[in-house]
């Protein structure tokens, strides 16, 4: 045992076996939410092992240089070092173009998990105390995502990136005052420079991936700290995280996710062409193409750009161009937003207790309405940047539709936030657990201005304490102890590791589940047999595959009992179950 | 799973792994194939793909059939210190000796060290060459000027004839191809549709004006033959020729600076002088 | 020979763009003229035959837009002058005749046979005024084409010829369709709103190179890195993009995540 050998002589070194035992047994809750950011964390990994590759055959330069090789309509030609490089790389360096789509798809879907990811952190409300750093942190990673996908895309100095760059650089000069000065500190002179492509690439590959890798471990390093937070549920409480330990399962599991990503964005770079720079030839200053649009993540600013009016002032003579509010100042509104809306939630709820337990998005409306509406608000830009391409596919003319769009983005907004909030709120106050189970009086309830509920809003944590019949045991095993929570439903959850003393185990265990009552046992029952649920599922599969019909009988039977039963989930059904039988004493 | 007769369910998951890494395998030798044999974007992707799916169904199937998932607890300590402990880490910052008791000095350091911070920026500067011109002024002033003949874009001279109408011609200043603000375009009009007349005036219609649209600085050269009208294929900006090169509909708000030209001695078109005001999007101190 | 139609009833078409290569369309637009044949003189190109056959197709086909004497009407330009080469386009893409007006007529399949078009293009002709002749199309050097397409036609057609949008619902079509000839026609023609290319700004030696290159545009070996997307650009990889990550990834996730047994 090569490994296990080596694993005692660095112990023997470093005393890792204290880290390494907690660090395993690290517990990650089981819901699928929780893995969104594990996506935007591993596509990471994905660019950097794809993009490692790249720079081994790009050349960031401006200068000219002879493509030769076979692509026919450039062959011979003189562009950019850069722009040669890539065609060189795609169409001359053998996998070249599979690394080349993988990294480009790569980064479109590393922004996207990262938004799916701010998301669900929003709506649950993950972002409240301890864990604002956490946000912080996250979305600077996004903003600098953002950068990095950018710098990326203009790289291979191809027409349609480099329209993209002389937009941007008008963005930036728009801004007043400083404007020109920043613009042109950063191309080292005025568009387009030498500097240019050298610079991006630096940025590319050096500055942003540095500081995302830095923060990335910060990210870690605090969630690990602070650990998991999770939705309500039995067992569970502002003391203790309850799921699956990181080994064995988790990291199984996780790594399984990591190759599937990769397995995707193969199969992707492989088969759908993305950015073929060979077409679009390379940037000239005085050339142009249509449709011209950025990479998804940037669109929505292209959007913005087109749909904001020609309005433009001066300030004493001095011109406020109209880039200004749709470049400048909706992104920095944008991202201001984002960074302050912690703050500004605890300011409005004065909710400075500390959560561990999740939101529901509908336990929140307001925070759910202006989260939707805000989301509608970017989709409508994004959908808008590619007005031109609608236009032609509708064959209506591109006036019109950005006319359309125009009233769209202000008041699809209003819409959808609106609906979010009622919908929340009749789900909030009324019996429905779902959406198909709302009702008209539950709409009709969410309608009136809210009943003032003392506690406010924000609801406190869900006291799971008191559950009935619940409590602690403890049991030697060998050398260690350990522990696990038990209650009269049935639910079982073992401490995630073993310590060494029995006063380790009770302080463990009071501080998961303070105030319940402890007992030695000599040992854990033996496991629920696992024939039996095999057999079960064999069972089951004999049904499932034995008819339609049967299938479907069974199907509106359980609907019935369930009904009947009024079981909502599997956890709600057990709460009731124990609440039925709720004793004070 | 050790000393234990595994159940018919975990053989079947066992052997629907064993199949997945088999076919993970396959994958990883179909892509080293297809790269000898030559490559293949198409074939690379989906052999790599297959790879790095075979393992993924493998470890996914193995996580769920053969290990038990949940029913674990993490005990949370909570990140709210007692006020004991909060005070004792305090007062190791207000130990007598500690530097942070020395108001003045600290303060002096303060000083220091900002004082070194900004002047850390000052080599920042140099990331815009000193020699080059200061950025609004560069903005401003382009190649063209009194005498500049206008070149196509390989760079030959143009007579008015080499600009028929119902086309637009691409032109440059003539040795400097490469500004990224001298970019103009020269289009033949008929004077006499004329609502407004072009800001650097026109020679028997021949007209030229900056290319580059006064919203973010595209190209504009989608040229509507007839209506007059150019058209940003960027963010839709359309200007019209025909009023002063005005902006009708899209995010522009100002007209595309003119080029005043003449013939010269010699035949060819020469510009009289800079655009007419700075061309491209616009700027704080743009006149 | 340009009418100026501000008229656009958009034709609604939620049209499948093609999957590399199976667009329409070549350029342009509505106007142009309207292929006749006509009664007219022979031209010496043309032998008896077929001038009757011109004229009789003209009346038939063309002349109740166009008039009689190609001198235009209400519902259709003039064709005196417009030359060989816009008759030509515009009947071999099928644009014309128009059962019907619309902005801007679409590639279609001839309704003539190669013998009709050559017929009417003689009848045209006849009506007098010279005009752009058919162009004689030899192989060009693709280097110089895709530089002198990347300079002319890409703002209006893109970079990747697959055609865009321009204003009032009308469009630079996709080039994926376009023969040789139809395409040096368009160039030296301009039809519809299309700039013209007349011999002062692209030489017949740069006309072989640029339709050399936009031959070669249809070619799916371009294609290199897979299923194009319709070469519409970024946005639609960015919506690919969202699919699969909502289909593939969030689908794993979901499953991944959740306990077995759940």
């Amino acid at each position: 045992m090569i490994i296990d050998s080596l694993a005692r002589a660095l112990d023997d070194r470093l005393r890792l076996s204290p880290i390494t035992r907690r660090a395993l047994a690290k517990v990650f809750p089981d819901h699928w939410s929780f893995m969104l950011g594990e996506l935007a964390l591993y596509s990471f990994v994905a660019l950097i092992l794809t993009g490692v590759y790249l720079t081994f055959f790009f050349d960031a330069s401006s200068a000219d240089r002879v493509y030769q090789g076979s692509y026919a309509p450039l062959d011979g030609a003189t562009t950019s070092a850069a722009y040669a490089s890539t065609v060189r790389l795609s169409w001359d360096v053998r996998a070249g173009l599979l690394i080349r789509q993988t990294h480009h798809w790569a980064a479109l879907v590393f922004v996207a998990a990262i938004v799916m990811h701010l998301a669900r952190i929003f709506f649950t409300g993950a972002f409240r105390k301890p864990r604002e750093l956490n946000w912080l942190i996250g979305v600077t990673m996004l903003t600098l995502a953002l950068a990095n996908g950018f710098t990326g895309y203009s790289l291979p100095d191809d027409l349609v990136s480099g329209l993209g760059l002389r937009i941007l650089t008008s963005v930036v000069e728009s801004i007043p005052l400083v404007g020109t000065w920043l613009a042109a500190l950063a191309l080292g002179g005025e568009f387009p420079s030498d500097v240019m492509i050298p610079r991006l690439f630096v940025a590319h590959v050096l500055l942003v991936p540095a500081v995302l890798v830095a923060l990335i471990s910060l990210h870690l390093g605090i969630l690990v700290r602070q650990k998991h937070s999770q939705f309500p549920g039995p067992g569970r409480t502002e003391h203790n995280v309850v799921g699956s330990r990181l080994w064995p399962g988790y990291a199984l599991r996780s790594l399984a996710l990591f190759l599937w990503l990769l397995a995707v964005l193969f199969a992707l770079g492989g088969l759908v062409q993305i950015n073929p720079v060979w077409l679009y030839g390379p940037f000239e200053l005085a050339q142009s193409t249509s449709p011209a649009q950025p990479d998804w993540y940037i669109a929505w600013g292209d959007g913005a750009l087109r749909l904001f009016p020609s309005w433009e002032f001066r300030i004493g003579g001095y011109l406020v161009p109209q880039p200004f509010f749709p470049g400048v100042v909706l992104g920095g509104v944008t991202f201001v937003a984002l960074y302050l809306w912690p703050f500004a939630e605890r300011l409005r709820t004065g909710d400075r207790r500390q959560h561990h337990l999740l939101d529901r998005p509908r336990d929140h409306p307001v925070r759910l309405g202006i989260g939707v509406g805000a989301l509608t608000f970017f989709v409508v830009l994004v959908v808008a940047a590619g007005d031109d391409i609608l236009a032609r596919l509708l064959r209506v003319p591109v006036y019109d539709l950005l006319s359309l769009f125009r009233v769209l983005v202000l008041v699809l907004p209003l819409l959808t936030g609106a609906l979010a909030f009622f919908i929340a709120r009749a789900l909030c106050r009324g019996e429905a657990a779902s959406l198909g189970e709302l009702t008209r009086a539950d709409l009709r309830r969410a309608a009136r201005p809210a009943p003032r509920r003392p506690s406010g809003e924000d609801e406190p944590e869900v006291p799971v304490l008191g559950r009935p019949g619940e409590r602690i045991e403890l049991w030697p095993v060998g050398e260690v102890w350990r522990w696990r929570y038990r209650d009269e439903a049935g639910l079982t959850l073992t401490a995630n590791r073993a310590v060494r003393s029995e006063e380790e185990a009770v302080e463990a265990a009071r501080l998961a589940y303070p105030g319940v009552d402890r007992v030695v046992v000599p040992g854990p029952p033996p496991p629920p047999v696992r024939a039996v649920r095999a057999a079960l599922r064999r069972w089951g599969r004999a049904v499932a595959a034995g008819s339609l019909l049967i299938a479907a009988l069974i199907e509106r039977r359980r609907d019935r009992r369930r009904r009947d039963g009024d079981h909502k989930s599997p956890w709600a059904e057990k709460a009731e179950a124990t609440s039925g039988g709720d004793d004070p004493a | 799973m050790r000393g234990r007769t595994p159940s018919r369910a975990e053989r079947a998951a066992s052997r629907r792994i064993v199949g997945a890494f088999l076919v993970s395998a396959a994958g990883a030798v179909g892509f080293a194939v297809t790269y000898g044999l030559g490559g293949d974007t198409q074939w690379e992707g989906v052999c790599l793909a297959v790879a790095f799916a075979g393992l993924a169904v493998g470890l996914a199937v193995w996580s769920r059939r053969l290990i038990p998932t949940g029913g674990y607890v993490e005990e949370h300590e909570g990140f709210t210190p007692t006020p004991a402990e909060q005070a004792m880490t305090a007062a190791v910052f207000h130990e007598p000796d500690s530097p942070s008791r020395r108001w003045g000095l600290l303060a002096a350091l303060g000083f220091a060290l900002t004082a070194l911070g900004a002047a850390a920026l000052f080599p920042l500067r140099s990331l815009l060459p000193w020699d080059r011109q200061r950025p609004a002024r560069a903005l401003k002033d382009t190649p063209w000027g009194p005498g500049v003949r206008l070149v196509d874009g390989e760079g030959r001279p143009l007579r008015p004839a080499d600009v028929p109408a119902d086309t637009l011609v691409g032109v440059f200043p003539e040795g400097n191809l490469d500004i990224g603000d001298a970019p103009a375009f020269a289009v033949r009009l008929d004077p006499e549709r004329f609502i407004r007349q072009p800001a650097g005036g026109h020679l028997g219609g021949l007209v030229v004006w900056s290319v580059l649209c006064t919203h973010a600085g595209c190209p504009v050269r989608i040229y509507l033959k007839g209506t007059g009208r150019v058209l940003c294929p960027c963010h839709q900006s359309s200007f019209d020729l025909l009023a002063g090169a005005r902006p009708v509909a899209g995010p522009a708000a100002r007209p595309l600076p003119g080029l005043p030209i003449e013939v010269g001695p010699d035949g060819f078109l020469r510009a009289t002088d800079d655009f007419t005001s700075p061309p491209g999007a616009g700027f704080w101190s743009r006149p | 020979m340009r009418r100026r139609r501000e008229v656009s009833l958009p034709a609604l078409h939620p049209r499948r763009i093609l999957a590399a290569g199976s667009v329409l369309v070549l350029a342009v637009g509505p106007v142009a003229f309207a292929p006749a044949p006509g009664p007219a003189t022979p031209t010496p190109a043309t032998t008896t035959p077929a001038t009757d056959l011109g004229t009789q197709l003209y009346l038939e086909q063309c002349a109740s837009c166009h008039g009689p004497k190609g001198q235009g009407s209400q519902r259709g330009p003039s064709l005196i002058g417009v030359g060989p080469a816009s008759v030509d386009f515009q009947l071999s893409t099928g644009r014309m005749p128009l059962s019907q007006e619309v902005p801007q007529a679409e590639r279609r399949p001839p309704v003539f046979s190669a013998e009709e078009i050559s017929a009417l293009v003689g009848h045209v002709g006849s009506f007098g005024g010279g005009g752009p002749q058919i162009p004689r199309v030899a192989p060009g050097d693709i280097v110089s084409g895709r530089e002198l397409f990347a300079a002319n036609c890409a703002p209006c057609h893109g970079a990747t010829g697959s055609g865009a949008v321009l204003t009032n619902g009308w469009i630079a079509p996709p080039l994926y369709d376009a023969s040789a000839v139809q395409v040096a026609e368009a160039l030296r023609v301009g039809p519809g709103l299309m700039p013209a290319f007349p011999s002062q700004v692209l030489t017949d030696r740069q006309v072989d190179d640029l339709t050399g290159y936009v031959r070669r545009l249809r070619s799916e070996r371009l294609d290199q890195g897979g299923e194009p997307l319709g070469r519409l650009g970024p946005l639609a990889e960015g919506l690919l993009a969202w699919v699969v990550v909502l289909a593939l990834l969030v689908g794993a996730v979901r499953w991944l995540g959740r306990r077995a047994g759940q």
